[in-house]
């Protein structure tokens, strides 16, 4: 109890609700943009794609015997590699369409801040569990190998749906790490299935 | 020689510098400068300038910084403030920059006192920026995905400087672009927004003299939006009669921002709006069913939303959707009222039912039909009758009696409880008391006294009082626990009857009524006063009162101003209910003005002017004037009637002397054709008493004429006096008249002497002249005044006088006719002799005989025509003289008949009446 009271924990747990409500708006912005994406694209919504490179997959087994702190730390480097290949994505969007279609553009830019929003989220949270933040370059992707416009946007695709798996994990770790108890970085997450 | 021309080149080069101060950097360099170069200062602080000079100049243009002067926009500087640091530096102090201006100069005073300017730069003045106050931000929704973050500030005071302002926010690891105002300096908006991150967000305000910057506001934006207000929002009735469903679209998904919602809602034409309470609508959603609504009512709705924590701004109320609740049954009988007619025959009455349709929210529809109940209550047996009426009112013949009226409404649910109304036999039940009104704004209250028993409902009739038409009654019912009703729909400045009924549970109470006005105003016109009556003193005034739509208000009184022309005017305040009054104290045979004045409690208004002029006599003035005067008339013409009546006789002969009427002559007997007829043998017969009353035949003895006294003869002296006075009218024929006729001379003089000898004046005469008794005298007349034949010497005198004298005769003749009395006595004899000459020729009115004893029997007539007027006179007096010896007695001596007279046409004259024919 002493811990909700301090300030520390007031700190997380706004910080976790503001990133629970980040990683939803996030989630719903980034399916919109799918749709939006796939249609710009030429491409078939129900497409498979395959694992793209350097993005950590969502899905995980025993996802409930995290700790805390391995949550944040998961979250942190997918949402880094995210914000690369987003950025990497806008920028071929203007290369092939200049400013042809803003509004793909602006929804990218727009996801693009969330995800660094998220990211700076849980760099802070990792800053309230006296955790280091690993730095940028280690956790990032490495570069992208030079890919066909076909690929390109397959890639896209594949980052996209991704992204939009780790909304929606990301939302269920920040309310594990919400709830009150004992040291979030030490015990496991309570039975809580994603 | 060489100093010379060093003197010309080193003015050259001066001219140079100083003509060209701008080009030092060009190909002409200045003899020197200003620091520091276009300073921008603080306002109010102080500054100091230095205008060093180039070395290069005081070697040729021997000038020295003892000879700088300052100048503002050509306004010298103070020396005062001018310090010397070297030979080529001058300084300059402002202890306020608020004094400076462009441009600030340094010149130099050279040879001769020429002013030279060496350099000028430009100052500009201004304050550094304030820190940007009062910031705060709001994020739009501007579509379903897009919001854009409005900030907005104080930006302080002006700076007069060139200040820029930008809006900066950074996340801890990310720092945004600026945000620049454009044509603004107090808020920018920025596009870019991402919630859910503590964003920071400042002010910058930078000019040439200084940077602020605002207090940092760190926010999440997701708390500041202000979402866009729900769409599509429709309406749809439920089942229930009271209950319709909202169905709206959100624009912001839950995932982003959970809403709650304000659903607010009226009537259709109402303009108070309800709200749904708000803990209803605290969560997300986008429906909601309102119930609590009346039946078959439209109603309007709009909604709003915000987050759902409270966090932000709400958004605008949506468009408004109006939904209509479905029908249900009246909720209640409508108010039911009667007017029973009995003028007719008392025995039976004409009642009008009438009722008032029921209030949208009472009838919860559309009324189809109402049902009327009529039930003697006097009577068990009759039966009840029933009438089904659309309309709302209704009208029975009933005979007197107590009855039961009983109404529903009925519409396509159902049937409206039952309205009862109880129509007793006579109003006899306590009334209410203390009914009063009272005003509030645009109605008028109406408040009574219950009456001691227990009262159902009140019956409050109204009407607007006309004198054009008839009072035409609204009514209103109202509960028996109220004490007083607002009445609607009252017109100001007009008159309403307010009349209050006390309903009971077995009768009705009388009605109380009660004038009242909504609002008063002073009267549309004012009274036209006029006089009924106008005396001396006083004036009846009366006036009609204003009709009620001229009143404009209750009259509490009205004023009479009267007064004269040039007098004071005269205040009197009369009650409203005369219509006449009585000034008094006046002024008699004056002009008043009188105007009259009716007054309400809002203000008076003045009728015309009327005027009127009191009298000059006051009422029995007149009369008592006259009638003393007539009586004092009437008595003096009673005395003057009664002294005429004594003195009728004296009167009568100074008036109206007797005329002999030729008709009852006998002269007229002695007519040459029928001298038979005469009668002359009854002297009374000839001659009736009165008829020559005072007839005196003077017989007149020649030699008598020592008899006469001398007072005899004083009348013809006076006679001579006239004569010799008169307009001298002597002609042949008065005078010979005059001569002829002694017999009216003596008359006249007798007449000075006694009333009774003027009586005897005659108009004609005949002289006879007496021969001895026994002998028949020779008969000769100095005139004929008888139309009769005349004598031989008659006809000889005519013929003698001539034709000229014959037309002045019969000129005197007419002229004679016109005043025929005044000439009986006292004209002249020779007048009278001329109206009997006339009288002769067509009339013969009548004779007087004279008889002059032992007188020549010459005509007279004759002799006078040949004399002068004295002479004749003269004449006529020795004639008259000579006659008086002529005795009536010697007439009667010597009666004659008829065949014995003479047929001479000699008439003559006797005393006691009588001819004598000779």
């Amino acid at each position: 109890m002493a811990a909700a009271d301090s300030p520390s924990a007031a700190l997380r747990r706004d910080l976790c609700s503001r990133g629970i409500r980040l990683a939803g708006k996030m989630r719903a912005d980034v399916v919109d943009l799918l749709d939006a994406y796939v249609e710009q694209q030429g491409l078939d919504a129900s497409a498979s794609v395959a694992a793209v490179e350097g993005v950590p997959l969502a899905a995980v087994e025993r996802w409930d015997e995290q700790t805390g702190t391995q949550r944040l730390l998961e979250n942190l480097a997918a949402y880094r590699a995210f914000r690369a290949l987003l950025a990497q994505m806008l920028e071929e969007q203007r290369e092939q369409l200049g400013e042809a279609d803003a509004g793909l553009g602006r929804a990218l830019a727009a996801v693009l801040l969330q995800v660094s929003a998220f990211a700076y989220h849980l760099e802070e949270l990792l800053r309230l569990e006296s955790r280091g933040i690993p730095g940028a370059e280690e956790d990032g992707p490495p570069p992208p190998p030079r890919l066909s416009l076909f690929e390109q946007k397959l890639r896209g695709l594949g980052v996209l749906r991704e992204l939009a798996q780790w909304a929606v994990r990301s939302v269920r770790d920040l309310r594990q790490l919400a709830k009150p108890g004992p040291a979030t970085g030490a015990a496991p997450g309570l039975a809580e299935s994603p | 020689m060489f100093s010379r021309w060093n003197w010309v080149a080193c003015g050259f080069y001066l001219v140079l510098n100083i003509c060209s101060p701008d080009a030092s950097s060009g190909l002409v360099q200045s003899c020197g400068h200003i620091i520091p170069e276009s300073p921008v200062l603080a306002l109010g602080s102080n500054f100091t300038a230095l205008c060093i000079l180039n070395e290069s100049c005081l070697d040729f243009g021997n000038i020295y910084a003892s000879q700088i002067i300052w100048k503002i926009k050509n306004r010298l500087v103070p020396k005062e403030q001018y310090r010397e640091i070297n030979r080529t530096v001058s300084s300059v102090t402002f202890n306020d920059t608020s004094a400076l201006a462009t441009p600030l100069t340094c010149n130099i005073l050279a040879d001769g006192q020429i002013e030279q300017n060496i350099y000028g730069i430009t100052v500009t003045v201004g304050l550094p920026p304030e820190k940007p106050k009062n910031l705060s931000c709001i994020v739009h929704q501007v579509a379903r995905f897009t919001y854009v973050m409005t900030c907005t500030w104080n930006p302080g005071r002006h700076t007069f400087l060139d200040t820029q302002f930008k809006l900066r926010y950074s996340w801890p690891e990310e720092i945004f672009p600026d945000c620049i105002p454009k044509d603004v300096n107090n808020s920018c908006t920025i596009t870019d927004i991402q919630f859910f991150v503590n964003t920071e967000i400042w002010v910058e305000a930078t000019n040439a003299l200084g940077k602020a910057e605002s207090d940092h506001l760190v926010i999440d934006p997701i708390d500041i939006v202000k979402p866009l207000s729900p769409q599509n929002v429709s309406v749809s009735s439920g089942v229930l009669p009271t209950v319709l469903k909202l169905f709206w679209e959100n624009w912001i998904s839950d995932a982003v921002m959970k809403l709650k919602f304000n659903i607010r809602y009226r009537i259709v034409g109402d303009t108070n709006w309800m709200e749904v309470p708000s803990e209803d609508t605290a969560s997300p959603r986008t429906s909601f069913g309102v119930q609590g609504l009346r039946p078959y009512t439209e109603y309007v709705f709009s909604i709003r939303c915000m987050k759902e924590d409270g966090e932000g701004y709400w958004s605008d109320w949506s468009e408004e959707k109006t939904g209509i609740t479905t029908e249900d049954q009246p909720s209640k009988g409508p108010p039911i009222w009667r007017i029973i007619d009995t003028s007719h025959s008392p025995a039976s009455w004409t009642v009008h039912l009438m009722w008032k349709a029921l209030k949208p929210f009472e009838a919860n529809g559309v009324i189809l039909q109402y049902e009327v109940t009529v039930r003697d209550k006097s009577s068990l047996s009759s039966p009840v009758k029933k009438y089904n009426v659309t309309s709302t009112n209704h009208t029975l013949q009933l005979p007197e009696g107590t009855y039961e009226v009983t109404l529903i409404a009925r519409n396509s649910v159902g049937a409206s409880p039952p309205s009862v109304l109880l129509i007793p036999a006579s109003n006899s039940k306590a009334p209410v008391k203390n009914l009063r009104t009272l005003p509030k704004h645009d109605k008028l209250w109406v408040g009574w006294t219950a009456p001691n028993n227990y009262v159902l409902k009140y019956v409050i009739e109204w009407c607007l009082v006309s004198s054009k038409s008839d009072c035409n009654i609204e009514w209103q019912i109202a509960l028996g626990d109220v004490k007083g009703i607002d009445l609607k729909g009252i017109k100001p400045f007009k008159c309403y009857l307010i009349t209050v009924y006390p309903l009971y549970a077995d009768g009705q109470g009388s009605g109380q009524s009660v004038k009242a006005y909504l609002k008063q105003d002073r009267p549309s016109k004012g009274p036209t006063v006029q006089t009924k009556k106008v005396g001396k003193a006083e004036a009846v005034l009366t006036w009609n009162h204003l009709t009620v739509e001229e009143q404009n208000g209750f009259i509490r009184n009205y004023t009479i101003l009267y007064k004269t022309i040039d007098g004071n005017e005269t205040v009197v305040t009369v009650d409203p209910s005369k219509t006449e009054y009585t000034l008094s104290s006046l002024t008699s045979d004056t002009l008043y003005t009188v105007r009259m004045m009716a007054s309400t409690d809002n203000g008076s208004r003045t009728g015309p002017d009327f005027t009127f002029t009191t009298q000059k006599f006051g009422k029995g003035e007149i009369e008592a004037i006259v009638v003393p005067v007539c009586l004092a008339f009437l008595l003096i013409v009673l005395l003057g009637v009664l002294f005429c009546f004594n003195k009728r006789d004296l009167i009568k002969k100074h008036i109206w002397p007797i005329v002999p009427d030729p008709s009852k002559s006998n002269i007229a007997q002695w007519s040459p054709q029928v001298p038979a007829k005469h009668n002359f043998n009854s002297k009374d017969q000839m001659y009736p008493e009165g008829s020559f009353t005072d007839v005196s035949v003077v017989e007149i003895e020649a030699d008598d004429k020592k008899s006469f006294s001398e007072q005899d003869l004083k009348p013809f002296d006076l006679l001579k006096k006239e004569k010799s006075t008169s307009e001298g009218h002597s002609s042949g024929i008065g005078g010979s008249s005059c001569m002829s006729s002694p017999r009216q001379s003596v008359s006249d003089s007798d007449e000075g002497e006694t009333t009774q000898n003027t009586s005897s004046t005659v108009q004609y005469s005949t002289v006879v002249l007496n021969g001895y008794r026994d002998q028949t005298p020779l008969q000769v007349f100095s005139r004929s005044e008888s139309t009769q034949p005349l004598l031989d010497s008659e006809e000889r005198s005519e013929d003698h006088s001539g034709g000229a004298d014959s037309t002045a005769q019969r000129q005197q003749y007419f002229r004679q006719n016109g005043g025929q009395d005044e000439t009986n006595t006292d004209r002249p004899c020779f007048e009278r002799t001329k109206q009997i000459t006339h009288a002769g020729e067509g009339d013969l009115v009548g004779f007087v005989q004279l008889q002059i004893s032992g007188q020549s029997s010459q005509p007279l007539g004759l002799g006078m025509e040949k004399n002068t007027q004295e002479a004749a006179l003269s004449s006529v007096l020795q004639t008259c003289t000579e006659g008086q010896t002529v005795r009536p007695e010697t007439v009667e001596e010597n009666p004659l008949s008829v065949d014995e007279m003479p047929k001479s046409y000699l008439p003559q004259t006797v005393r006691q009446g009588g001819y004598m024919p000779q």
